[in-house]
Formats: structure tokens, sequence, C-alpha cells
């Protein structure tokens, strides 16, 4: 390709700028991770001397992290099931039907990425307060399933767009029903897609704060609103090692969804992160 | 999910049809897609209801909240309170470091992009990994990092007085600089994202051509390149904007009493003092704010398309 050549001065300019701008990105996560196994938990980096004593105090007896991790698991299991329940009728309706005001549906769908969270952590407390639902593991859940909803739902659109209508319409013709056509040609071909919006679901939930902390009673505090409490008030090391442990969680959550779309044969299928709908959305079109 | 089967044959025009057989197939035709739109309904009808009831309505529920009245009545009193003194300095603080916050990520953003759209596949893949996975690590646990890293005795403090920079250890949190810095890594993965997907949309033999006509890489960069990454541009900066504006988790761990942004004050409001209207009214303007600025991206998107499609003809 006929290209302008950069000159050598540009390009150890952008060089260097971008290897700061990474490390900026990258950074405050590394060191986390490396703190988290030293000795002196806000001490020099690289740390002296290395230690897990910070992981043995998140799970010693009296400790309140279990339990807030326990809970986070369960609120983002929840969500995981409500958000994939909707994100595959409303994917399918989207890209499968002619839907009568189809770009106002979309628009619904996506429009809680969008508005202030704060926002809507408001409009569901004070859903939820009438009904004596505060602190409820299923109320938090509903509430997060509103914002991991249009991602699930984005991811399967193009999941759904990839995959091709002729496979369906040649099972149908040599006799399938409609439910042996989903069970036996879409479900199978979706998968990688549906494991995708499980996994981006679950950690939609597992990372909200507002949400939580609005619908959240004394003794339901989710991992994030655990995490901040700490951090306002009384900093404590271990938080460090939890810090840590939600990063691994991150990061395995992502290899997962990596190792599943390359099993799945999707060299490069675009659309399956959920980054998109920002693109989508600032361009009030969809990603096809 | 089977849907696609009931769909129409794609009428082929002129192809030979007997005369006889036209009513007959067109009932057919509309047959199938009404059968077609009741599917979508049916399966449209979950997420629409539950975004109704669990989305709009309590949206809705807050806007009516934030017009009551202490004694019963409507009134638009909460908002007059909500738009002055210290809470409207607040405001003035949002929107002050959202625009901070986002002429920052666009400025880093464009760079980390014209960058990766010269690497090579490969490189540029690797690159985008480091953008991508801090998007998905948890925004608190990223501005913890960032409360190590800024402290007084922290890795950045550290490095910069023995490099005997003047001035440090500089105070870099519980002020705008923490705050800014804080959020600028939250919202970078947005528009560097954003920003990549224009710039790899773009043909490199314009500039090409501008060059071979005697253009400087100045006159380049500005007739040429910057009015083709230009709605890129500001398409990122706006949407930053809108998302800076209810952010809450790093101003309120990073920054001090001047840096309180209205989600902060929301929280306060209903926490502390127990004002719910207060906090509607606050929460009502926020989304204003939000409504206005996705109204300007789509203003902008239909002038540029107009400009576009007049440039064509």
């Amino acid at each position: 390709m006929i290209a302008l050549r950069s000159t050598l001065a540009g390009r150890i300019f952008l060089t260097v700028a971008s290897t700061v701008i990474l490390l900026f990105l990258a950074l405050p996560i590394v060191l986390i991770v490396v703190t988290s196994f030293g000795k002196d938990a806000f001490g020099a980096f690289p740390p002296d001397s290395w230690t897990l004593g910070w992981y043995k105090v998140l799970f010693a007896d009296g400790s309140k992290w279990p339990a807030a991790l326990s809970l986070s698991a369960l609120i983002a299991s929840l969500t995981t099931v409500f958000s994939l329940l909707l994100g595959i009728t409303a994917a399918t309706a989207l890209v499968r039907s002619n839907l009568p005001l189809r770009s106002a549906v979309y628009g619904l769908v996506l429009a809680p990425l969008v508005i202030p969270q704060v926002v809507i952590a408001l409009g569901l407390f004070l859903l939820f307060e009438p009904a004596a639902m505060l602190g409820s593991p299923i109320a938090i859940a509903l509430g997060h399933t509103v914002l991991a909803s249009p991602i699930a739902v984005m991811i399967l659109m193009a999941t759904l767009k990839g995959i091709d209508e002729r496979l369906e319409d040649a099972a149908a013709s040599m006799g399938a029903n409609r439910l042996t056509v989903a069970r036996r040609i879409t479900l199978p071909l979706a998968m990688p897609g549906m494991i995708a919006a499980a996994v981006f679901s679950f950690i939609t939930s597992f990372d909200e704060f507002f949400i939580s902390q609005f619908l959240s009673s004394v003794d339901t505090t989710t991992l994030p609103v655990q995490v901040f409490n700490v951090l306002q008030f009384d900093v404590d090391p271990s938080v460090t090692a939890i810090s840590a442990v939600l990063i691994a969680i991150a990061v395995l959550a992502l290899v997962l969804v990596a190792a599943v779309r390359r099993l799945g044969g999707a060299e490069k299928q675009d659309g399956l992160l959920p980054t998109e709908p920002a693109v989508g959305l600032s361009t009030g079109s969809e990603t096809s | 999910m089977a849907g696609s089967l009931l769909a129409p044959a794609p009428p082929a025009p002129g192809a030979a049809t007997p005369a006889a057989g036209t009513g007959r197939l067109h009932r057919l035709r509309r047959a199938l897609s009404e059968r077609r739109t009741r599917f979508g309904l049916l399966n449209a009808a979950p997420v629409v209801v539950y975004l109704l009831v669990l989305f709009v309505y309590p949206i809705f529920s807050t806007l009516l909240l934030s017009l009551k009245g202490e004694e019963g009545g409507w009134t638009l009193h909460w908002y007059a309170d909500a738009l002055q003194g210290s809470n409207l300095e607040v405001l003035f603080t949002t929107l002050r470091i959202s625009a901070e916050t986002s002429l920052l990520s666009l400025v880093i953003g464009f760079l980390l992009a014209a960058a990766v759209s010269r690497l090579k596949p490969l490189w540029a893949g690797l690159v985008m990994i480091i953008v991508i996975v801090p998007h998905f690590i948890s925004a608190l646990v990223r501005t913890y990092g960032w409360i190590i890293l800024l402290g007084e005795r922290g890795v950045v403090n550290n490095a910069l007085t023995d490099l005997k920079v003047p001035g440090a250890p500089f105070q870099m949190l519980y002020n705008e600089i923490g705050v800014v810095i804080g959020t600028t890594s939250v919202m970078l993965p947005y528009t560097v994202l954003l920003l990549y997907a224009v710039m790899r949309g773009i043909d490199r033999r314009l500039p090409a051509a501008a060059a071979s006509m005697g253009a400087g890489r100045l006159t380049i960069f500005r007739r040429v390149y910057l009015p083709m990454v230009a709605p890129g541009l500001v398409n990122a900066g706006i949407l930053c904007f809108i998302l800076c504006l209810g952010y809450y988790l790093t101003p309120a761990l990073m920054g001090g009493p001047k840096q309180t942004m209205v989600a902060s004050l929301i929280s306060e409001q209903v926490m502390k003092q127990n004002q719910w209207n207060g906090a509607a009214a606050l929460g009502i303007i926020l989304l204003l704010l939000t409504f206005g600025g996705l109204l300007l991206l789509r203003l902008i998107k239909a002038v540029s398309e107009a400009a576009k499609n007049r440039g064509i003809s």
C-alpha cells in the first residue's frame, strides 16, 4: 500500500508516547498484584521481601471478605441467568424477525449503558424500598441485570448475525421443527457468543458498585461496596490482596472468552467485546 | 431462534410466475410476514417489559419525587435548591472535571490510536490487549492502584524525587490532579477504541496523494488527516464527557472537598442527610445533561452526513 512514510523523529515520539500511555494503563494493575505479595503493604516498590500473609488474612476467621465474596458471586450468578434469558430473546427479536418499532426497542435496550448509574440506582431504591426488598440479593441482581442485559444483547446480536440463516433454513427444509433447529443448529453455533455474554454479564454484576450500595443493607454488602468502605474509612492492607483477587477473576474471565472464541473457530469475530455498545451508541448506528 | 425459517423467499422480480398463482403467493407471503412479526413481538416482550419496570418506571418515579413538595403538591423548589450556592458549585465542578478528563483522554487516546494504527496487526493486537484488559478490571481496583501510586511516598513521587525533579514530592492525591489522572485512566479505553476504529477506516493513500502534490507534513495533517478523524474525535469527546458526568468512584476516592461531583453529592444527600427530593432533582439534572450530550451527538452525525452527501453529489 502506498502510504505516507513517517519521519524518524515522528516515529520515536509516537513510540515513546505510546509506551508511557500503556504504562499509564497497566501500572496501577501491575502494582496491586505485585504489592499484594509484599511484606510491607504500602512500602517500597518492588517490595523488599515477599509473603502470602495478606491472602491468609483474607480467609482468616472473623474476616468479612469471604461473606462479601460469596454474596457477590451469588448476585452475579443470578444476574447472569436473568441477563442471558433477556439477551437471547431480545437478540432473536432484533436480528431474526420483523419487529415493529425495532429502532425504539434497540434504543431502549442500549439506554442503560449511557444513563448515569446514580440515576438508575436512585430509581431502583424508590422501587424496592416500598416493597421491603432492600438488602435482598434478588433485588440487587434485578438491578444489575438492567446494566448487564444490554451487553448480553449486543454480544448475542453480533453472534446471531454471524450465523448463516441458510443453515437453519436447510435444517427446516429437511423436516426439523423449530425447536429442533434451535437446539441442534442455532444453539451449538451460538455457544461461544452465549458464553461470552454470560461471562461479561457476570463481571458487570461482580464489579458493580452504585446499585449495590443503594440497595444494600448492613448485612448485605457486596465485595465492591466492602472494598469502597475500607478505602474510605480504615485502610487495611488486606484490601490489596482482595483487589488482586478481583484482577485475577477478571483476567481469567477474559482468557475464558478468548479461549472459547478460538475453539469455536471464530478467528476474528468482531462485536464480541462489550466496548462495542459504546461505539455503536456514539455513532447512533449498529455495529454489524 | 429459528425465526429465519419463516422468512419469506426474496421476491424474484421478472420471474415467470403464473398469473393465477400471484394472488395466493401474495397472501402466503403476507401470512408468513405476519407470523414473523408475531414471533418478533413475542421475543422482544421480556426485555421491553423488564426495562419498562426496572429502568423506565424508576427513572419516572425519580422525576415525580423531584417535583413533589414537602407538604404535597407540586414544586420546582428542589431544582431551585440544586441550582444554588454550593450545589451549583458542585455542578460546575462536575462540568469542569468532565471537560478536563475528556480533553486529556482525547489527546492521549489520539496519540495511542495513531501509533497503534501504524503497527503491524500482531503488535496492534498486543497493544489493544493492554488497552482492553484494564477496561474489564473493576474501576474501584484501578482507582486503588492509583492511590498507592500517587501517594506522598508512592512509586511516582519516589521516582521523581530520585530524579531530583524540583518540587518533588508533589501532592497528587485528594486534589484535582489525582481525580483527573484517575478518571482519565478509566475513560481512556473508550477513546482509544473509538479513535482506533476511525483511524483504521482511513484511506492512507490520501495523505500520500497530498504529499505527492507538494503539501507539507503540517498541511497534510491539518487539511487532510484531521478532517477525516474530526468526526471521531468529536464523538469520542462527547461520549467521554457524558460518561464522566455521572461518574462517582474515582472522584469520591481521589478527590478532596473541592472535587465533589454531582454523583457524590447525590450519594451524600441520600446516605447522610436522607434528602431524597433534592437527590432526585440532582439526578434529573444529570439525566438532562446526558440527554443534551446524546442529542448533540445525533445532531453532529446528521450534519456531518449531510456534508458528506453534498460532497459526493
